[in-house]
């Protein structure tokens, strides 16, 4: 009997743990000096309109291409715009010859890898993977 | 200054080659890119007795029911190089039916863009002006809705680029963001004119662009200033209609040969519009007002409403757009007497020709294939006088102000 309440307690924290790493969120360098931003700033940033951080830093967001539905949910949940909808909006900027899209990297070792080098970057990823290379400054929730 | 802008052009480009050359020495491939956009589309308008053409610049369009690619094909690659970190070197051609009718490819975009901060952009060379809200080039169809950026509002506005620079501030207030931009330059454009080619190359053009973005929301103001270069081929009327007034003494004569003149001519133009863009809704408007100090062309006014509503991977959606132009009364003063009475009717055909009064329905829908491949189907119906003209190519007499245009494309980026 004992047993079985530790395994579902096992079980449950599994579960929690599975359901905390579905978590999205956006993580800076830690020597940004960005404490939080909103949402509007990461719409800012992402879509390219204003990346001038309060810092006086200029944000260099990342997108990761390579894992999975990654991006396709952090869009989703930013701004409820499927991937056709952003690359639609992406083209009408790039063949303006205004602002870049976020740098494009292959997986999310690569963004931490960069964030951590690169003072001004942000990137998305799943809150499981967050560590001690960067800071959470947005939480993009389930 | 044109020498000098050559100069910079080439400069530019050069520039870009060496970039390509560097990047790929360094198997560097973050500072340099090289994209490519396209439409191929086939379209058929009702109506035998005019022309459809996506506008003004278009020399030739389609009519009679029969299917054609003219009017929406377009192929354009683009190569940006970052050479520093402020500065950003952007080069773009296209190939698209042309005024001569050629489909020669065209530098769009030539110009160095510096940005010393995330506020500011400096850009100088050959750059496009905005007039549309959500980007400069209206010929990317994979980035906007529709198959083509509403005929009835952007028409008239048959230039695509300058030669000249801009510069804009972005500001934050609060969660909203205001943004300015000026621009100044001259034309490089000819355009089809009625009758023949008309040289607008050397034309001076200046504006102020105002954009309010919070939330969902964008806010746009936007003012133009062009003065053209050339005069638009009437001749010889205006030297006819000279020699009658002073002849027969008739002032109104000498007034309406000066009215037939469009060199040293300036056109005003004025837009406020408003797009609201949230989750799988877009709702877009916009509303302009063209005022002409030369009599050959009418003051306009035009706008247009669109909305669409993605779902899934379909986007359906709906339009409306007017122009209208204000008749303007005019007269030669002459007799209406042989041979006087020809100079009367061929004058009477210029001020007439620039007369619009159109509404346009638009359904359509938009499906996205691929992330970077749609497909589009749109039908328009265009509901006007039988005196609105100037919006095609080629009308004759039984033209009786209404057509119906279907066009399908597919839209892609690499």
């Amino acid at each position: 009997m004992k047993g079985m309440r530790k395994m579902l307690l096992y079980a449950c924290l599994m579960a929690w743990s599975a359901f905390a790493s579905a978590d999205l969120v956006l993580v800076a360098n830690p020597k940004a000096g960005i404490d939080r931003l909103t949402q509007s700033d990461v719409v800012n940033i992402y879509l390219g309109r204003y990346r001038h951080l309060a810092s006086g830093l200029t944000a260099e967001p990342i997108d990761i291409e390579g894992e999975a539905d990654l991006k396709a949910r952090f869009y989703r949940r930013l701004v409820g715009k499927s991937l056709a909808e952003i690359n639609a909006y992406w083209a009408r900027l790039v063949f303006s010859g205004k602002t870049q899209p976020p740098l494009a990297v292959v997986n999310t070792e690569e963004a931490l890898q960069r964030v951590a080098s690169r003072i001004g970057a942000l990137a998305y990823l799943e809150r499981g993977k967050v560590d001690r290379r960067v800071a959470i400054v947005f939480d993009l929730g389930e | 200054m044109y020498c000098m802008l050559r100069l910079s052009l080439a400069l530019l480009l050069a520039l870009a080659c060496m970039g390509l050359a560097q990047a790929q020495a360094e198997g560097d491939a973050s500072s340099f890119s090289l994209r490519g956009f396209g439409t191929l589309g086939v379209a058929r308008s009702s109506s035998d007795h005019v022309e459809f053409v996506r506008d003004l610049s278009q020399p030739k369009g389609i009519r009679g029911g029969q299917w054609s690619g003219r009017i929406d094909s377009v192929l354009g690659v683009q190569a940006n190089w970052q050479a520093a970190p402020e500065l950003e070197l952007v080069g773009q051609v296209v190939g698209r039916l042309r005024y001569d009718r050629s489909r020669d490819p065209e530098l769009m975009w030539a110009f160095a863009k510096w940005e010393p901060d995330a506020r500011i952009s400096l850009r100088a060379g050959r750059i496009g002006a905005d007039f549309m809200m959500l980007a400069d080039s209206r010929l990317v169809g994979y980035s906007y809705l529709p198959v083509r950026p509403s005929s009835d509002f952007f028409g008239p506005l048959f230039f695509s680029h300058f030669d000249g620079a801009d510069a804009s501030l972005t500001v934050a207030l609060g969660d909203a963001l205001v943004r300015g931009k000026l621009f100044a330059g001259e034309t490089r454009e000819k355009t089809s004119g009625t009758p023949g080619i008309w040289d607008t190359s050397g034309s001076s053009l200046h504006g102020l662009v105002v954009d309010y973005l919070v939330g969902p929301w964008q806010f746009r103001a936007n003012t133009a200033r062009a003065r053209f270069s050339h005069d638009i081929n009437t001749a010889p009327l205006p030297a006819l209609l000279r020699e009658a007034g002073l002849a027969l003494g008739v002032p109104e004569a000498l007034a309406a040969a000066d009215s037939l003149a469009s060199a040293g001519k300036a056109s005003r133009f004025f837009s406020l519009g408003v797009v609201y863009d949230e989750g799988p809704l877009q709702l877009q408007g916009m509303v302009n007002r063209i005022r002409h100090e030369s009599g050959v062309f009418e003051n306009s006014t035009a706008g247009y409403l669109l909305a669409g509503y993605r779902m899934g991977v379909a986007t359906p959606y709906a339009g409306i757009s007017w122009w209208r132009t204000r008749d303007r009364t005019y007269t030669t003063g002459l007799p209406n007497v042989p041979p006087l009475a020809d100079l009367n009717l061929a004058y009477d055909q210029f001020m007439q020709a620039s007369r619009v009064d159109q509404v346009t329905y638009t359904l359509g829908v938009r499906w996205d294939l691929w992330t970077n491949l749609a497909l589009k189907l749109q039908w328009d119906a265009i509901r006007g006088s039988s005196a609105s003209r100037f919006s095609f190519a080629r009308s004759d007499a039984a033209w009786n102000g209404r057509t119906n245009v279907l066009s399908t494309t597919m839209d892609f980026v690499f």
